[in-house]
């Protein structure tokens, strides 16, 4: 059985629950709370806190087993069926419109004319291969690439400071709470995302007692550093487009990248940070991609060194990826999905089970 | 010859096998008569006939490979003393018969230091054939092996392909027992163990499995032996045929088993809890687990001042990253991404590449074809020969390319820069595999722009990930991160007196004793 440390549970999940969030966070919070979108974002990500340590309370009473596999237990078998298959089709979907919106961010900035088939069948590739892998070998993939991300985005936020507008930082919470509220629902399904892979992911955590007190704070730990990393982003945009351009713009973090110049000699670096946008990507898509695989497992019990069973969601993948066109309608598509499938599932799935569970107990302690 | 060596079992069954030692020959009871007629028939092996006078005359003979035994010793230490000496003895003469000859002989006449009793026919083969002397006493199953090895051998010189500037100036050689003696006076403690084996049915080659008690942990040794014991072909000629047989991924273009012809270099790899494999008949030593920033280190980084190394190092992990990808990124840039080159130089490029009537990626191509053929043909010539072939290659070939129009200047220095960064890289192996990926690289640069790039470097990372050598992840103390090892020996190296516990990368049995005190 494959097992990962406290270290790279903690960058596997800073490294999901980041993913390509940087590119709409900003855009998303902006349109329900304008100048003060970046007071939206660590409230937002902790709202998987609690998620979380629910889940973390059932693994601890179910050692070995995914919360598919406990809510066949503790919801029945049929019941915990019918999740696992909404579990599969919302990951392979919502894995699908990521693997479109790679295409669609490098065409839309650096390389209009490859065709959108190179890009999706490049990354998929590259799922497959470390999905084949197993969760060990993505783990560590994810401890090479996620530190390289945050220094991505620390870079992109350094030299925008020279752009900055500092006028638009203020009025400092100018309309009152409500757009933050507002703003803050609007981007909480990424920290759901996040919690549906946690859903899948608990069988390959260690299991003694210090690791799982490590554990809990590995959950605490990547949803600050990943909650602070966007309220950068987001800040950066707003002070650097203002709250109305941020709105407008599907890829702010781009625009960034595109304006970038050092010492009035290299600009035009994107394609060079679009290098390490990849990366994130290839986390994302791929840990979509593992989720689908485990609600295989868990629901059609497939075996695991089986390459047909890849190639077969790989193509399920890349069929899904050709069916929204980019741009404005794939944004539309990802934010719906996260809107009415990712979080309410999650919400009532983790709170079902969990809920279930601490009605059992009680029950058996009267 | 090479493949007639290494013909395995298949083809075996249609064709005369040789003999061998796993042939149930090897196991029979041992008689001067069999050996005879299993080796007498090559002009190389010697049989020395002579009585022995005992209560009975004794026949006996001497078997010998000539060129491979000290024949002085055999004349002093055996011959004259069994021959001449014996008759002085009256005592033990009258004891003396061809059942108690070989226990005499050993215990009080013989004084050669290296004997002893062997009663198969397979071991007498053996030590025959390995150098040693074997006799025999009439047909009895009984012979003696006296230690008398000895053949031309090369001094102990530095190696070539791994000089220093600071540090011992000795190396390797082809001859087993030089090289284990070489490592027993580096390291003077009863822990280090050298474990013998044979492989090749054929060949029988002797190989010595080492480290150091404790610190090496005893399932990397165990992994070893069982991979080597595993193995099954006819001749090991060279270390190489091992690796091959040993590593973990035999389809990976890196490296998995660090090798060197240094004795320090192995001495410290011990010491960090790795096990070596010495082959017989190379100077070449095999260490494992390897991981990858093993192959950016050389021996010098320990014997030059910690700040001096960090620099050094600096430099080696910038220059493999410039020789692996600087042609794809002129290849990308000049092709999808001339935005991020500043316009004076966009339009140098550009100017440069007027007369070039190919597209960037077969102007790369050509000319890193180029470099590749230069430098193979460089290797296997002559130094002084070698280096006319480098000057020819870069001056002329260069200079006509870039006036004949076939490459721009731009693209002339890219390749110098990329020749010239490859030799920061101190593992030949590993330079071998940056060279080797910098086509498919290439490639993608020139299809995908960075796209491709991206897809090249994060499958390699993917690859690179996903690979172990013995149970060690590849590219560990990256992934999985040891924050100590990593900050200690990895992209820096702190000094001496700092570094008071051994990097806990191989997880060695006693990690907190300190290593490198």
């Amino acid at each position: 059985m494959e097992r990962i440390s406290t270290h790279q549970f903690t960058m596997l999940s800073a490294g999901v629950l980041l993913g390509t969030t940087f590119f709409p966070v900003a855009q998303l919070a902006a349109g329900a709370a304008g100048r003060d979108a970046w007071w939206c974002v660590l409230p937002a990500y902790s709202s998987g806190i609690p998620f979380g340590l629910m889940i973390y309370s059932l693994m601890g009473k179910y050692p070995g087993k995914n919360l598919l596999q406990i809510s066949e237990i503790t919801l029945g078998k049929w019941a915990g069926k019918l999740v696992g298959l909404l579990y599969i089709l919302i990951s392979a979907y919502f894995g699908a419109l990521l693997l479109s919106q790679v295409a669609d961010a490098f065409r839309r900035s650096v390389l209009p004319f490859i065709p959108v088939s190179v890009y999706w069948g490049g990354v998929i590739l590259l799922v497959i291969l470390l999905a084949w892998g197993g969760i060990e070998v993505f783990a560590r993939f994810t401890e090479i690439v996620f530190p390289i991300i945050v220094l991505g985005l620390v870079a992109t936020f350094l030299l925008a400071i020279p752009r900055f507008e500092w006028e638009e930082f203020y009025p400092v919470l100018g309309n009152g709470l409500k757009p933050v509220f507002w703003g803050t629902l609007k981007i909480t399904p990424f920290s759901m995302e996040y919690i549906l892979f946690l859903a899948g992911i608990i069988t390959f955590l260690p299991t003694e007692e210090q690791d799982k007190r490590q554990l809990k704070t590995g959950i605490w730990r990547s949803i600050i550093i990943v909650g602070v990393l966007n309220t950068m982003v987001t800040l950066t945009e707003i002070m650097v487009f203002g709250p109305t351009e941020t709105q407008r713009l599907n890829y702010g973090v781009l625009a960034l990248g595109k304006m970038v110049e050092f010492a009035r000699t290299f600009a035009g670096v994107e394609s060079i940070f679009m290098l390490i946008w990849l990366g994130a990507m290839i986390i994302k898509v791929g840990a979509l991609f593992f989720m689908a695989f485990w609600g295989m497992q868990s629901v059609f019990h497939i075996r695991r060194q089986n390459w047909k069973w890849y190639f077969f969601l790989g193509g399920v993948f890349l069929v899904l990826a050709s069916l929204p066109e980019g741009g404005v309608e794939l944004l539309t598509e990802i934010t719906y999905v996260d809107d009415h499938l990712i979080l309410p599932f999650t919400v009532s799935w983790v709170l079902l089970v969990w809920g279930v569970e601490r009605w059992r107990k009680g029950v058996s302690k009267q | 010859m090479l493949k007639d060596l290494t013909v395995r079992t298949k083809s075996r069954k249609i064709r005369q096998a040789p003999w061998t030692q796993t042939d149930a020959d090897g196991e029979k009871p041992l008689s001067a008569s069999r050996v005879r007629a299993v080796l007498g028939k090559s002009s190389d092996i010697v049989f020395r006939d002579f009585i022995m006078r005992g209560a009975e005359d004794i026949p006996c003979s001497l078997a010998v490979v000539d060129g491979l035994v000290d024949k002085s010793i055999l004349d002093e230490f055996v011959l004259k003393v069994l021959m001449f000496d014996l008759t002085r003895q009256p005592e033990l003469i009258r004891k003396l018969t061809t059942a108690s000859a070989p226990k005499i002989i050993m215990e009080r006449l013989a004084p050669a230091n290296e004997m002893r009793q062997i009663s198969k026919l397979g071991d007498a083969l053996d030590a025959i054939l390995s150098g040693d002397a074997v006799l025999f006493f009439g047909e009895s199953a009984t012979a003696l092996v006296i230690g008398v090895r000895a053949w031309p051998n090369r001094g102990v010189n530095e190696p070539e392909t791994e000089s220093a500037i600071r540090g011992p100036r000795e190396g390797f050689t082809e001859t087993l027992r030089i090289n284990t003696t070489m490592l027993r006076r580096k390291i003077k403690n009863p822990s280090l163990h050298f474990i013998s084996l044979k492989i090749g049915t054929i060949t029988r080659t002797d190989i010595v499995v080492v480290y150091i008690e404790n610190l090496a942990q005893q399932d990397v040794v165990d992994e070893v032996m069982r991979r080597l014991q595993k193995i099954e072909m006819d001749g090991v000629l060279e270390s190489g045929y091992l690796e091959e047989m040993i590593e973990d991924s035999p389809y990976s273009p890196f490296p998995q088993v660090h090798f060197t012809e240094r004795p320090d270099v192995v001495a410290a790899d011990l010491l960090e809890g790795k096990v070596a494999v010495i082959v017989d008949g190379t100077p070449i030593v095999l260490v494992v687990p390897a991981v990858l920033a093993r192959f950016l280190q050389a021996s010098e980084d320990y014997y030059e001042r910690a700040m001096v190394v960090i620099l050094v190092r600096f430099i080696r992990y910038l220059g493999t990253v410039v020789a692996l990808l600087s042609p794809s990124i002129y290849i990308a840039t000049t092709t999808f991404h001339q935005e991020i080159l500043p316009t004076s130089l966009a339009l140098n490029v550009a100017m440069g590449r007027e007369g070039v009537p190919f597209p960037a990626l077969l102007e790369a191509l050509f000319m890193i074809l180029a470099l590749e053929i230069l430098q193979e043909a460089g290797i296997r010539l002559p130094r002084a020969s070698g280096q006319a072939i480098g000057i020819v290659g870069a001056l002329v070939v260069g200079d006509a390319a870039v006036k004949g129009g076939l490459a721009s200047p731009i693209m002339v220095v890219v390749i110098g820069l990329t020749a010239i960064s490859s030799y920061t890289i101190p593992s030949y192996d590993l330079g071998i595999a940056i060279r080797l990926l910098r086509f498919p690289l290439m490639i993608l640069a020139g299809t995908m722009g960075f796209f491709g790039i991206g897809l090249g470097m994060y499958g390699l990372l993917i690859h690179l990930v996903s690979m172990r050598s013995f149970g060690t992840p590849y590219l560990s103390p990256m992934a999985p991160l040891r924050i100590r090892a990593l900050l200690q020996d990895t992209f820096f190296r702190v000094p001496w007196w700092a570094l008071k516990r051994r990097p806990d990368l191989l997880d060695t049995d006693e990690p907190n004793l300190g290593g490198k005190k």
